[in-house]
């Protein structure tokens, strides 16, 4: 406890935890009510359109599963920054955070990927109710991902300068990592809901 | 120095290192490929439903205990998130028994849609006209 108290010097809330910390979880246990009300809106809208296409119209499942590994396999690249990071090892906490960006590129990849063949195919915002809330749910997702690259790019960045990310170093990826590993579970959830329950 | 080291991992909250983190990620990525290969087993829409949610449950707790560490963080964390999921698991149910049903009856339930060929014109008309939505 010494220890954690000496590493979050001045950040401590008087719970006795990191301000910094506790910030995310706070955010992150708001993003939970951002997204279940657009899961239950997709939800509700799911069944109710009136043209074609629907889900089973549209989607590829095995290609949304490559998908869902990949954010998978990024989840471990982070969790391995932040090991890296707390023990005082740059090079492999440099290393896997590019993996992560990386594997995060690889999953908006994808995504892009799936938008435009769903607009080819017919289906965008305007075309019914199973498109209008499909592309909010999915792309606000994909905007958390975007948002993510971001973060984790000015991580590593910051990392790669003379004095790194200072001394809480291990705090700033720790907090980056809380983030990324949500968009992660929330991906758990849409794939789910979304893709594979018909 | 065992005692240094034990001191310095509970002080970055996980006791975990590597090797831990591959077995997990292993079970994640099996679990994945078992939802994978449930939702072309032919099961019927209810008990599937059931298994994949199970499933999800099931990965959903792994990472957020393991991978963002709240099994060995603060209680106060896990009270923070906990408060924020149940409330947005509340918002869904209430919203779902809500609408649901209430939008079945409004359009017509489960009539038939005409085939996918002629849906750009049909979406178009509808913009056109929204009366018909109503």
């Amino acid at each position: 406890m010494a220890a954690s108290e000496a590493a979050h010097g001045e950040h401590h809330a008087s719970a006795g935890v990191d301000n910094r910390l506790l910030l995310m979880w706070i955010f992150l246990a708001s993003e939970c009510l951002f997204f279940g009300s657009l899961i239950s809106t997709y939800l509700i809208f799911k069944g109710e359109s009136l043209v074609r296409p629907l889900p089973e119209d549209v989607f590829d499942i095995p290609l949304t599963s490559l998908s869902t590994f990949v954010l998978l396999f990024s989840s471990f690249t982070m969790v391995l920054a932040v090991y890296g990071a707390q023990h005082a090892r740059p090079r492999m906490m440099k290393l896997a955070l590019l993996a992560t960006i990386i594997a995060g590129l690889i999953f908006l990849g994808f995504q892009v990927y799936e938008f435009k063949t769903f607009g080819e195919e017919g289906l965008n915002l305007s075309t019914n109710q199973f498109g209008a809330s499909f592309f909010v749910l999915t792309g606000f997702h994909g905007t958390h991902v975007g948002v993510g690259l971001l973060y984790l790019g000015s991580m590593l960045i910051g990392s790669m300068r003379r004095n790194g990310l200072g001394r809480d170093t291990a705090t700033h990826v720790e907090i980056a990592g809380l983030y990324w590993h949500f968009v992660d579970i929330v991906w758990i959830v849409i794939f789910t809901v979304v893709y594979l329950i018909p | 120095m065992a005692s240094d080291a034990h001191t310095a991992e509970k002080a970055h909250g996980s006791p975990y290192g590597p090797r831990e983190y591959i077995i997990i990620t292993l079970i994640l990525a099996v679990v994945t490929a078992v939802e994978f290969a449930l939702s072309y087993s032919g099961l019927a829409t209810l008990p599937l439903a059931t298994l994949l949610i199970l499933l999800s449950a099931v990965k959903f707790i792994a990472v957020v205990a393991l991978f963002m560490h709240l099994r060995f963080e603060s209680r106060i964390f896990t009270q923070m998130f906990l408060f924020g999921f149940i409330l947005g698991a509340a918002i869904l149910i209430a919203l779902i028994a809500l609408f649901w049903t209430a939008t079945s009856d409004a359009i017509g339930g489960d009539e038939e849609l005409p085939p996918l060929e002629h849906h750009h014109e049909e979406s178009r008309e509808l913009f056109l006209d929204p009366e018909r939505l109503v």
